[in-house]
């Protein structure tokens, strides 16, 4: 965190974000921030407010306290539109969530037509040169219930990424998925952050994280325990609730 | 074993075989009653008088019926008489249909998604509408109100033969939009959440979102519900006699306490509304496979 930055502002700032729902606290005093081209890695047990932090940065939850910066945005202003600012950052969920009656390339097509108001030609050639990008340029009619998981999540990777959003949120993109079609879908991540797609991933890969991420951050409860890159997080953790956490997760994933 | 298996087979190839021959026959049956409808009306008010058939041919001889059923045969020369009313309750039940349709989709969405003014106001009059009876609706409409004065303007002959008709099709709008909610709102609720999420996280507003994601998801599952509501509204479009509408059912009772012919003339009624209702749900269900996307609910396996 002490580390000379550069004098360029960071495209994403996250500073003392709380959150709960009711009396329980989900998110309290977390603080972190993206350049362009980072790839930060969430990670944390279940319930520790990973996926609730990722969803208020393109805020389909509401903040209780703290600010979020995109670019000039002040993402937790609430005068700030909704619309604009997710036309910035695209989304990938960990239930993929196609829209069920479209094929595939109408799931990436839809916002671009809709939102981004091209019309139907210029929307079909980017929505195949994005299919083709995550290897599916041979199955644009499919309709997702044809495809298989990593199929579609493939297709929902694509469909955030042609609206060209400055940062991609993965919401564990791999976690609803069978253990063989992991790797399809870890590759086109891979493929991405060697691209240079700013990109803030909750996800236990362990191989994903060592190989393409710059910053690994560990939740416990709402809290930030510890952060900083990759290699020192997983080879040295400085704190024990780190290092059990990843002593179980390892030794889960890698079995 | 062998055998066993091969007399299964063959059993299955019987009935596959059946219901060849009996869709076979419902085909020739929907063409012959709605090809008769068609010259009916073809003959009444597009072509000029003195050319197609005489108006009073019923197309078919009572004698050949005369075996089968005396009332029937008498029936029978008031068929033409029957089509022409055929028509208005087609046109009571699409028009109503329809109309109801587009009121019927902000209704729910209102209910699912709007505000609690919306939604009250949504649910205010889906339980007023369904809470009373339709005959009161109508009466209310056409005698209480006396909607039928603003129509007077409107043509009141050959399709449309009376004011009351407008009426009527203002109150099966007003009736069917509550009930065509109340499908199109289960169906939107089983639309998973997460996909207007989805649609949300891509940039799209709220109504852009049902709109383009959601509605034609739920549209899809309210199919279904939305051909009983075609099937209930055939059939309670006869109510519009008792607002002077002179729609199948009321032509129907003309005639028979005109002649003293009840068996007769309302069995060959009841034939009517069978092939209407039968039309109604065949086609529905056509629908339903011709907009069925796969591994989406509705529709049948083909």
């Amino acid at each position: 965190m002490n580390e000379a930055t550069n004098d360029t502002d960071p495209l994403l700032s996250v500073e003392s974000v709380s959150k709960s729902y009711g009396d329980e606290q989900v998110l309290s005093d977390v603080s972190f921030e993206m350049d362009r081209s980072d790839v930060t890695v969430l990670m944390g047990p279940s319930g520790s407010g990973k996926s609730t932090m990722l969803r208020c940065v393109n805020r389909l939850t509401e903040v209780d306290s703290g600010e979020i910066r995109l670019g000039d945005m002040v993402v937790t202003d609430p005068s700030t539109n909704v619309d604009e600012l997710r036309r910035s950052v695209g989304m990938v969920f960990q239930d993929i969530n196609l829209f069920a009656h479209l094929t595939a390339l109408l799931n990436v097509t839809l916002g671009l037509r809709k939102v981004r108001g091209m019309d139907a030609e210029t929307a079909r050639s980017l929505g195949v040169e994005h299919l083709e990008r995550v290897g599916l340029g041979d199955q644009l009619d499919s309709y997702p219930g044809e495809l298989s998981g990593g199929q579609k999540q493939r297709v929902g990777i694509a469909r955030a990424l042609a609206m060209e959003p400055e940062l991609m949120l993965f919401d564990e993109p791999t976690s609803a998925l069978d253990p063989e079609l992991i790797g399809e879908v870890v590759e086109v991540m891979r493929d991405l952050a060697a691209g240079g797609t700013t990109m803030l991933v909750v996800t236990h890969e362990m191989g994903f994280a060592r190989e393409a991420a710059t910053d690994a951050i560990f939740l416990e409860d709402g809290r930030i325990v510890e952060d900083g890159p990759p290699e020192q997080l997983f080879e040295n953790p400085q704190k024990d609730r780190t290092a059990q956490f990843l002593e179980r997760i390892t030794s889960m994933y890698d079995s | 074993m062998a055998g066993a298996e091969r007399s299964s087979a063959e059993r299955e190839d019987a009935v596959v075989e059946e219901w060849r021959v009996l869709s076979r026959l419902g085909t020739i049956a929907a063409v012959a009653f709605w090809g008769w409808l068609a010259v009916r009306w073809a003959n009444n008010w597009l072509l000029p008088p003195g050319v197609g058939v005489d108006p009073n041919d019923s197309f078919i001889d009572p004698e050949t019926v005369r075996p089968v059923s005396e009332s029937l045969a008498f029936a029978v020369e008031f068929l033409p008489e029957l089509a022409d009313a055929a028509w208005l309750t087609i046109v009571l039940t699409v028009v109503g249909i329809a109309l109801g349709f587009v009121i019927a989709v902000p209704l729910a969405v209102a209910r699912v998604y709007g505000d609690s003014i919306s939604s009250t106001v949504s649910l205010l009059y889906t339980e007023l509408i369904r809470g009373t009876p339709l005959l009161a609706q109508l009466f209310v409409l056409y005698y209480a109100l006396n909607l039928s004065q603003y129509f007077r303007g409107l043509p009141q002959d050959g399709f449309l033969p009376a004011t009351a008709v407008y009426v009527a099709l203002i109150g099966f709008t007003v009736n069917s939009a509550a009930y065509q909610g109340e499908y199109i709102r289960s169906a939107l609720l089983s639309v998973e959440g997460d996909q207007l999420t989805a649609a949300r996280a891509v940039g799209l507003s709220k109504l852009d979102g049902i709109r383009y994601v959601v509605l034609p998801q739920a549209l899809r599952f309210a199919i279904p519900g939305w051909s009983n509501e075609l099937v209930y509204l055939i059939k309670y479009s006869s109510l519009a006699a008792f607002i002077t509408v002179p729609e199948l059912f009321k032509v129907a009772q003309g005639i028979a306490s005109e002649n003293f012919a009840y068996t007769g003339v309302f069995t060959l009624v009841a034939l009517m509304y069978l092939g209407l209702v039968v039309s109604a749900s065949k086609g529905m269900s056509v629908v339903e496979d011709r907009v069925a996307i796969p591994g989406l609910g509705g529709g049948t396996d083909r």
